[in-house]
């Protein structure tokens, strides 16, 4: 660290120009805080502002794309293909955040007064999420995730009249404070044992030097309750089920994806970074066979306690965890094409989920119920809409054409020839996506086959800017499992992260 | 009188640490809940001071201040909350507040 | 002088645990919170022992001052009256085995403890000068510039979040 006062302020200078899209949103947020004071009418102005700030937001993450890969503001900070990718996927993310919750009627004029915070919120969870992306010492990944947690705990308990919301903040707050409160101890204990909280000064003391193994192990236990329970995998999986049901449904989608491919890009640039896989032999801790087990039992456990949901929105919060697992397949295998294949499938699955609760959206704000059992005779009354739910569990199972399909596929090869433990986990996952054939078309079933109770017929059409926004979903997700070249080959070019040495 | 060493504030802290954990395992009662939960961030942020004092690098104090303001941003958030569930639900136990289950 | 702080480290870390212990045992949570309250104070002692006097004076201001006031000021509102509301079970069964968990971590850290050898000293800042204000200010505005930034940001989510969550009559039907 430099330590005279000019060059800092020479770097300070240099990081700004690395900073221009964080600077953005939060210039952002601080604007759609003022609107909201000065502003009377809210509901279609802020929300275009939002959207028109992401915009200009991905404008300059796009020429980020041409920056060299470095650290800035004095080691806290990394910009590199790989954070420039995930920063992508969050504007991304936020940007159907914002259009989904225009057409909430959970959080429309009748439930709630005051919409200008909410999106205020959004905006600083993207902010966090972009500190995720790109944070590169471990004070930074821990108020980046608090920023991210922050924001999402507020916005799950955003209907605060309604007992659901409620205790879904409560459940959401509580543990995911016992899991940063673990992973700052965690912290500490690799501060103590290597005096550096930056990433790649932590990782060139535990090659040069001799770490104590069970400390070590110990504290990437912690680290990694705190970012477990970020990407919801078992086992800090416990709230996933209550929140995801509880909460506002287009929370729900951003929460699922957001927060969760913000967890796993932290995840891997630590476990990459800090704890490289196969140094020198002597590894102090293996994080490859911790990884194994979770997630393993994270696809067992969220495939086969989903078949038992009948509310969607719990089934979708189980079968997030079985994801989670999925992804950290592609993660454990620890090189470039299992990277390259966790980012591809969690850009796959951000466009899939969006448009799985979005069409949840649409079914509730018609018929006022997530209830698997309250789907009947749906696919006579909202054919569209119908259809595009059937795509995207069609894609959410993994089956051709959809980009689920390509997304598992290039997953299932990054484990082959890897061994027999990754092959065995490899057929785990096969087998366990067959399971979630289940009771993923319990909902086309229950759509398509049956007969709602009282009959009704009659059709229930959202509007065209609902049909639009879903059929654009759709032809996403039908066309990237077509035409996945573009897409894999952006993720193949971002695997490149910053490795010091 | 043995010395004041490193492993004296060390063994403080996992006592911290446990006892918050403790606490949150066993109360149901969400506010003393989050008192736990500032145990362990105690917990934290006394190894990070010792750390630092014994390897002579700053980065231990700094990293700790920040933990007690994200712990204070934290609570206020986590207090609004319960102070809404009560509002809800007349509990604050968490036990209680359990409607989703099925 | 050794003395001296090892009679200091032993009370202030009696306190520690005796102000953790009350807070996770005792039942009534005003009372878990005062000693909450004794376990921060006890706590700044110890960092002053660590020769740490800025985040000692900034632990019990904001811990002891604010958050403390914070937890205070929600069990009060959470009306002490209504027994019913703060009335809990204890689960004994349930709270033994964390127990005993609590005391095997203990054992473990306390053996990992002993183990950890420390990196080297890397600056020539003596035990004193970490502590101080001067060198704390002087680290947020240049190595720890970009975290003090976001903090902010963070600071000001914090403070929406909390208005926004704990407002009354937000909602046009209640």
């Amino acid at each position: 660290m430099p330590n005279n006062l000019p060059e800092i302020i020479e770097q300070v200078k240099l990081s700004l120009g690395a900073f221009v899209p964080e600077i953005s949103l939060s210039a952002l947020f601080l604007l759609v805080i003022t609107l909201d004071m000065v502003l009377n009418e809210k509901r279609v102005v802020i929300p275009m502002v939002s959207l028109v700030g992401f915009v200009i937001t991905g404008f300059f993450t796009w020429q980020q794309l041409d920056m060299p890969n470095q650290e800035y503001f004095l080691r806290m900070h990394v910009v590199d293909p790989f954070a420039v990718f995930f920063k992508f996927l969050f504007l991304g993310a936020g940007a159907l955040a914002v259009l989904i919750t225009m057409d909430s009627e959970e959080l429309g004029e009748k439930n709630v007064a005051n919409i200008g915070e909410y999106y205020a919120v959004l905006i600083a969870m993207v902010l966090g999420m972009f500190l995720m992306a790109s944070a590169s010492d471990m004070l930074m990944m821990f108020l980046a995730l608090e920023l991210v947690s922050i924001s999402s705990y507020i916005l799950t308990g955003y209907l605060k009249h309604q007992i659901k919301s409620s205790e879904a903040s409560l459940k959401y707050i509580i543990y995911g404070a016992v899991s940063s409160g673990l992973m700052v101890y965690g912290m500490s204990l690799i501060y103590g044992l290597t005096g550096q909280t930056n990433i790649y000064e932590i990782a060139k003391f535990i090659s040069a030097n001799e770490v104590d193994e069970v400390t070590l192990t110990l504290a990437a236990l912690l680290v990694m309750g705190g970012f477990g329970y970020k990407i919801g995998a078992v086992p800090f999986h416990f709230w996933s089920p209550d929140v995801y049901e509880g909460a506002p449904t287009p929370v729900t989608a951003f929460l699922s994806v957001g927060s969760k491919a913000a967890g796993f890009a932290m995840l891997i640039r630590f476990f990459k970074v800090a704890i490289p896989a196969e140094p020198t032999g002597e590894l102090a801790f293996d994080w490859v066979n911790f990884f194994a087990l979770i997630a393993l039992v994270s696809m067992l456990l969220g495939n086969f306690a989903a078949i038992w949901q009948s509310n969607v929105k719990r089934m979708l919060a189980y079968s997030s965890i079985a994801h989670a697992g999925y992804l950290l397949l592609g993660v454990l295998v620890a090189d470039d094409l299992g990277t390259q294949a966790v980012m591809f499938y969690l850009a796959a699955y951000t466009v899939m989920t969006v448009g799985a609760f979005y069409v949840v959206i649409l079914i509730a704000n018609k018929i006022g119920s997530d209830d698997v059992n309250d789907y009947r005779g749906l696919g006579k009354r909202m054919p569209l809409t119908a259809a595009a739910l059937t795509v995207f569990l069609v894609s959410l199972t993994g089956l051709p054409p959809t980009v689920g399909f390509i997304g598992k596929y290039m997953i299932f090869t990054a484990l082959l020839g890897k061994g027999t433990v990754f092959l065995t986990l490899a057929i785990i996952g096969v087998l366990t996506s067959a399971v979630s054939l289940y009771y993923y078309f319990k909902i086309p079933l229950n759509m398509y086959l049956r007969e709602s109770e009282d009959g009704a017929e009659t059709p229930m059409e959202s509007s065209a800017f609902a049909n639009a926004l879903a059929a654009f979903l759709m032809i996403l997700t039908i066309g990237f499992g077509l035409f996945f070249t573009p897409l894999a080959n952006f993720a193949k070019n971002s695997v490149i992260m910053l490795v010091m040495n | 009188m043995p010395e004041i060493g490193l492993n004296h504030f060390l063994v403080l802290s996992a006592i911290l640490f446990s006892l918050g954990l403790f606490g949150i395992m066993t109360r149901r009662n969400a506010v003393v809940v989050l008192m736990g939960v500032e145990l362990i961030l105690n917990a934290a942020n006394l190894n990070l001071v010792a750390f630092s004092k014994f390897n002579g690098t700053m980065s231990g104090v700094m990293f700790s201040m920040f933990g007690i303001i994200l712990a204070a941003a934290e609570a206020a958030v986590a207090l609004a909350i319960v102070l809404n569930i009560y509002a809800r639900f007349k509990t604050v136990d968490i036990g209680e507040i359990d409607t989703m289950r099925e | 002088m050794e003395t001296v702080s090892f009679i200091l480290f032993s009370f202030l870390g009696a306190l520690v645990m005796v102000g953790s212990i009350g807070t996770v045992w005792s039942r009534n949570p005003v009372t878990s919170a005062l000693f909450l309250v004794l376990n921060f104070f006890a706590l700044g002692g110890i960092y002053l022992l660590l020769e740490a006097q800025f985040i000692a004076v900034v632990q019990v201001i904001v811990y002891a001052g604010a958050i403390m006031v914070l937890f205070l000021f929600t069990i009060m509102l959470l009306n002490l009256d209504d027994e019913q509301a703060l009335k809990e079970k204890f689960d004994l069964q349930k709270g033994f085995g964390i127990l005993l968990g609590g005391v095997l971590l203990v054992e473990v850290l306390y053996i990992l403890g002993l183990k950890i050898n420390l990196p080297q000293k890397s600056t020539t800042l003596t035990p004193v000068e970490i502590g101080e204000a001067k060198n704390i200010g002087r680290e947020l505005i240049t190595n720890f510039l970009f975290p003090f930034e976001i903090v902010s940001i963070l600071l000001l989510l914090a403070v929406v979040g909390a208005i926004v969550l704990a407002k009354k009559n937000f909602s046009p039907n209640t």
